[in-house]
């Protein structure tokens, strides 16, 4: 037998028209498409089945085209297959729409870390990030620590600015900065030191807005050949901008007296409120004391038998509370020790 | 401290306002902020007076017209002293006055009134004035007044401790001066040549200068205006001409002055001594003050007539009577005036000044100065005088090392400037090699050692001129670690993350507590507060729960359902400050969901909760829960559980005692647990890993019935010794407690449990698991009498 002329062509058409229908039947029509055409007596398994009668050649032509139809079709069904499982889908999801709003959730409640505990592991890790190491001191400490070690001599005026809560009698005290973790961190090594030490300080004080009995400190010190002023004001601009993320605020530095440093200096940053023009929260001066800082005095250097002439170091004390003031607007230091929900929430 | 920017500008010429001189001042280490200025008057103008009429209505009234060069007013007036064509000053409709007197149109008898012109009380420039003030004759009209009286500035000023020189106008302007590179101009202070005297006697250690100048015929009476003006102005009363020259000469140089009334005195001796114990003085402030040997007393023979330093006795004081007068410039024990002050709790000008030192050249100056102007406003003559030294003055000589200086600070200052600017602080070189010897002023005692005068050229200069190159690096840095790098221990880092994540609120509280809130809770406290201010900080916490519990009271006032609190601190124990965490839990575990309401479903903390928020936060398996064999009592005895780390209880939890709740309904949680021993473990170091089997779990679930008062632990003891003695029961959970008397004893009690099986190697027949659940129950009926329930 030879094939006609128009063969190959015919199952073309084929194909193109069964595709057509293909693409409108639902599952049931798909097979009966299928068994139409590749059943036992479908059309293109019976051209299959009369090969025999052509000519090799022939064969080859005749099998190549109807294989491909059948791959064709085979692949077309399946397609359209799928596409009715995902109307089928659509379908299904169109019935289950729930209202999303934000009320029907499941109210999980919400954690929250303390402002100051933040604020304290914030600062304590850029300067972790500025090469310095963190130690510890305790609470309850000696007047040697807190005051004589630090150059404070037994009766001087700023023993009132510091006014201490003392413990068996006058025995011991509570500290009233984290200052005497200096002392601590030299007795137990030799220079070079880069250490800070956070922790928490006492004040015999009453309490109003912006003082606490009890508040954060977090100190710092620096001892080596050559350290200078100038490297203490590099490093604490360096932590300012870092914490604070931004130069938009000004911060200067004020010569002050520490009996502990010399020179001393403070350290002011542009009110957060009022932008430096004056305000209630920065008593109309437009700066907000920040820390105090200076050059570690000779006579804390001989206390822990370090030589003040080949060493010098930095030391500075930043309140932690009042950080944490500037950087969440929180007008009343109480706040953080009343522990109320609403507040803690918010952070 | 308040100073006069008018006064400072008379001793010193400098070119700024007062707002700038504030900032200069704050920028050498003298914080400083103006006050306000003295009087401000807007709308006050300089008008001329055009015509003058009687009140038709009221004898002592006249009606004015007026005109500032534009408009003219109809202005009421009651001042004699008016007349035609003078200059007056009108505070027109809008003004406010000092005092905030507003003044507004009104009608005075009937006659219309378009403002006020002023007298110098009203413009707050007189404590009484009769008549209006009358202006210079060829005052423009129409110009704002304070154009013409310029008004003055106060500043206040905040010294710090070391600066007792600068509690003076004198010693600010020391400062302005070394800053401008200026001297001040002291005014002429006359000396004379007047008799010796040998009336004071001083005991030793008590006083290093004493100056006395006899005085004799001064009129006592009001003093002149700008006495009492200056000492306004920095808030001191004015007393009477001789009282306030020596107020004025304190604020002017910085020396406090005394006077006595040498009539009054029942010696011509004058003693400076210890007081005797129990010794009673009255002082100017009428109170009465009990003295011991630690205070300084000036007397005479028979009593004290002054605490030294602080106060002057009432009986010794001048009044319009007096004549003959003794005025004292002295220094005296800075320690002693410190103490006595604290222990009579009186902290005067005089004391905050002396207990901060004295320059001895000061007392000399202002002896005489003060001497000058009382004879000048009060009259009299200075007669005699004694100047007793009971120890020679030694100058201070510090050697500045010019390389020294760029070593402390990391930058140069330039060897002329240098020396510029401490021959402006007043101090006196001398170039050795490479050094300068420098002779300390007597009035600068805080300047003692080399690194002092370093300070003060980094002041002088201004920190703010000081580079602060952000890539600036140094080469030779090496860091020191310490063995303790970490803020928190880890275990703390640990606790917080999770119960964050739990829905826990992390709270601070004070480190103190009241001796009753801790009896309440049976706690036993180991640190009282010597002075504490209010019982609230009497000692220091042995626990974390008063504070929580506290917390959770308040909270629960303002309406909370639900609180969840953690905190880390430190507690003060017989074992000195101990590192603490704690976990208060109360009320609704979730707030309330619609889709649970559907079922009734409101969760709610109890102990079993709680619990299992303490197993899931323990950070290792090394943490066992075990029965709490030393409960605090604060807990509920039978709801409460101990951790065990290392076979040492290191925490307990539970339910709050309802002793201690009262009417609380629901229970209140608590965990607490000392974390001493676990300061630098690291947790995450402490699991290995172990391979596990792919093959699949059975499940089965059995009930059981047992004894009601056996304790489940005895269950779970049996199960545990029964699964490590076979390979294949991996899990077994509870799940379902029961009983029901219908079915069986009501001393009985049915338990579920859900037993997981697995074999690690091949995959398990269901007679290998029917097997062992029989084995399971064999041992739990023979160990504890417990039957499977049918």
């Amino acid at each position: 037998m030879k094939i006609g002329p128009f063969f190959m062509d015919n199952i073309r058409l084929i194909v193109n028209e069964v595709v057509k229908k293909i693409k409108n039947s639902d599952n049931e029509m798909l097979e009966s498409v299928r068994s139409e055409y590749f059943g036992k007596n479908g059309i293109l398994t019976k051209i299959l089945k009369s090969l025999s009668h052509y000519s090799i050649e022939d064969r080859k032509k005749i099998g190549f085209e109807t294989n491909k139809a059948k791959a064709i079709l085979e692949s077309e069904i399946e397609k359209r297959k799928e596409d009715l499982k995902k109307a089928l889908i659509v379908q299904k999801m169109e019935k289950e729409k729930l209202n999303c709003s934000s009320i029907f959730y499941f109210p999980f409640s919400k954690g929250s870390f303390h402002p100051i505990v933040q604020t304290m592991q914030d600062i304590v890790l850029a300067f972790k990030s500025l090469g310095f190491s963190v130690a510890e001191g305790p609470e309850i400490e000696t007047d040697w620590y807190n005051f004589e070690a630090l150059n404070i001599p037994k009766s001087h005026p700023v023993k009132d600015v510091q006014d201490t809560f003392y413990l068996d009698g006058m025995r011991s005290l509570l500290r009233t900065h984290t200052s005497p973790g200096q002392v601590r961190v030299m007795e137990k090594q030799d220079p070079p030191i880069k250490v800070i030490v956070p922790g928490r300080v006492y004040r015999n004080e009453a309490s109003d807005a912006s003082h606490s009995s009890t508040f954060h400190q977090i100190e710092g010190l620096r001892v080596d050949k050559n350290v200078t002023f100038l490297d203490l004001k590099v490093i604490l601009t360096k932590f300012i901008h870092k914490f604070f993320c931004c130069g938009e605020l000004d911060i200067r530095f004020r010569p002050s007296h520490f009996q502990f440093t010399e020179p001393s200096a403070e350290v002011d940053i542009q009110c957060f409120s009022c932008k430096g023009r004056g305000c209630k929260i920065c008593k109309n001066s437009g700066w907000i004391e920040m820390l105090g800082c200076g050059m570690v005095h000779p006579n804390v250097l001989k206390c822990v038998n370090y030589d003040s002439e080949l060493y010098t170091g930095y030391a500075f004390g930043i309140g932690v509370e009042r950080i944490a003031m500037l950087r969440y607007k929180v007008d009343d230091i109480r706040l953080f020790y009343e522990n109320d929900l609403r507040f803690l929430k918010q952070f | 401290m308040r100073v006069s920017y008018n006064w400072l500008k008379k001793l010193i010429d400098f070119e700024f306002n007062p707002q700038e001189l504030a900032s200069v001042l704050t920028s050498i280490g003298i914080e400083t902020s103006v006050v306000s200025k003295e009087c401000c008057w807007s709308n006050v103008v300089t008008v001329k007076v055009l015509d003058i009429k009687k009140h038709p209505f009221a004898n002592k009234l006249f009606l004015c017209k007026v005109t500032d060069g534009l408009n003219s007013y109809s202005i009421v007036c009651g001042a004699e002293n008016i007349s035609l064509g003078q200059i007056v000053p009108l505070a027109k409709v809008g003004a406010v006055l000092p005092g905030n007197v507003k003044i507004k149109k009104v009608k005075i008898r009937g006659e219309d009134s378009e403002g006020m012109l002023c007298s110098k009380f009203e413009l707050g420039l007189e404590r009484k004035s009769n008549g209006i003030l009358v202006l210079d004759k060829n005052t423009k009209i129409g110009i704002a007044l304070e154009d013409i009286l310029r008004s003055d500035s106060i500043l206040e000023v905040e010294v710090t401790v070391n600066r007792g020189d600068c509690l003076s106008h004198l010693g600010i302007v020391r400062e302005i001066g070394a800053k401008i590179r200026k001297m001040p101009s002291l005014p002429e202070i006359k000396t004379f040549n007047v008799p010796s005297l040998s009336c004071v006697e001083v005991m030793p250690g008590l006083c290093p200068r004493y100056i006395g100048t006899l005085i004799s015929g001064v009129k006592v009476g009001t003093s002149p205006a700008w006495v009492v003006d200056a000492l306004e102005k920095s808030g001191i009363k004015s007393i009477n001409n001789v009282v306030d020259i020596a107020n004025y000469v304190m604020i002017e140089l910085g020396q406090p002055l005394h006077v006595f009334d040498v009539k009054k005195l029942d010696s011509e001796k004058i003693f400076v001594r210890r007081a005797n114990d129990d010794e009673v003085m009255v002082a100017l402030n009428e109170k009465e003050y009990r003295l011991d040997s630690e205070m300084i007393v000036i007397a005479d023979i028979m009593k004290p007539i002054a605490i030294a330093g602080i106060i002057g006795g009432k009986y010794s004081g001048i009044d319009e009577k007096t004549e003959d007068i003794f005025l004292e410039s002295a220094i005296f024990n800075v320690d002693l005036i410190r103490k006595t002050s604290r222990k009579l709790n009186l902290l005067t000008d005089s004391s905050y000044r002396f207990e901060r030192g004295l320059g001895w050249n000061i007392t000399e100056l202002a002896s005489w100065r003060a001497a000058n102007l009382i004879v000048e406003v009060a009259g009299g003559v200075i007669k005699a005088r004694q100047d007793l030294r009971s120890v020679k003055y030694e100058e201070t000589i510090i050697g500045l090392r010019f390389e020294r200086v760029s070593k402390i600070l990391g930058y140069d200052i330039k060897r002329d400037e240098i020396i510029e600017i401490l021959r402006f602080l007043g101090i006196n070189l001398r170039l050795k090699d490479e050094m300068i010897l420098c002779t300390i002023p007597s009035w600068r005692n805080d300047i003692k050692i080399e690194v002092d005068l370093i300070e003060e050229l980094a002041r002088i200069k201004g920190y703010d001129v000081i580079p602060a190159p952000l890539n600036h690096k140094k080469s030779d840095i090496a860091i020191t670690y310490l063995s303790n790098d970490l803020f928190f221990p880890p275990i703390v880092e640990n606790f917080r993350i999770k119960l964050n994540g739990l829905g826990f609120n992390e709270v601070l509280n004070y480190s103190f507590s009241e001796i009753g809130e801790l009896e309440k809770l049976g706690l036993k406290y180991f640190y009282k507060i010597t002075n504490p201010i209010s019982k609230e900080n009497e000692v220091l916490r042995p626990s974390l729960l008063p504070a929580l519990y506290k917390n959770l009271l308040l909270n629960i006032s303002y309406g909370c359902e639900r609180v969840a609190f953690f905190e880390y601190g430190k507690v003060f124990t017989e074992n000195g400050e101990k590192k603490t965490f704690a976990v208060i839990m109360w009320g609704k575990i979730w707030g309330e969901w619609w889709k649970w309401l559907e079922q009734k479903i409101v969760p709610k903390y109890d102990f079993y909760f709680g619990a299992g928020v303490v197993k899931n936060i323990l950070p290792s398996k090394e943490f066992e829960i075990k029965r709490n064999l030393d409960p605090e009592s604060y807990y509920h005895p039978g709801k409460t559980a101990s951790v065990v780390f290392e076979k040492k209880s290191v925490g307990q939890f539970g339910i709050l005692s309802p002793m201690i709740v009262g009417d609380l309904k629901e229970d209140v949680f608590y965990f607490e647990i000392g974390l001493d021993s676990f300061d630098s473990v690291c947790f995450s170091n402490k699991s290995f890993y172990k391979a596990y089997s792919k093959l699949p779990i059975v499940r089965r679930d059995i009930s059981v019935i047992a004894d009601r008062n056996l304790q489940f632990s005895e269950i779970e003891k049996v199960i545990e010794v029964f699964m490590r003695s076979n390979n294949i029961l991996r899990k077994y959970s509870l799940i379902s407690v029961y009983s029901d008397e219908s079915k069986f004893s009501s001393n009985k009690i049915s338990y579920s449990f859900r037993l997981s099986y697995r074999n690690d190697d091949t995959t398990l027949t269901d007679r290998e698991v029917n097997e062992n659940m029989r084995a399971l129950l064999h041992k739990l009926y023979v160990e504890l009498g417990i039957e499977l329930r049918r």
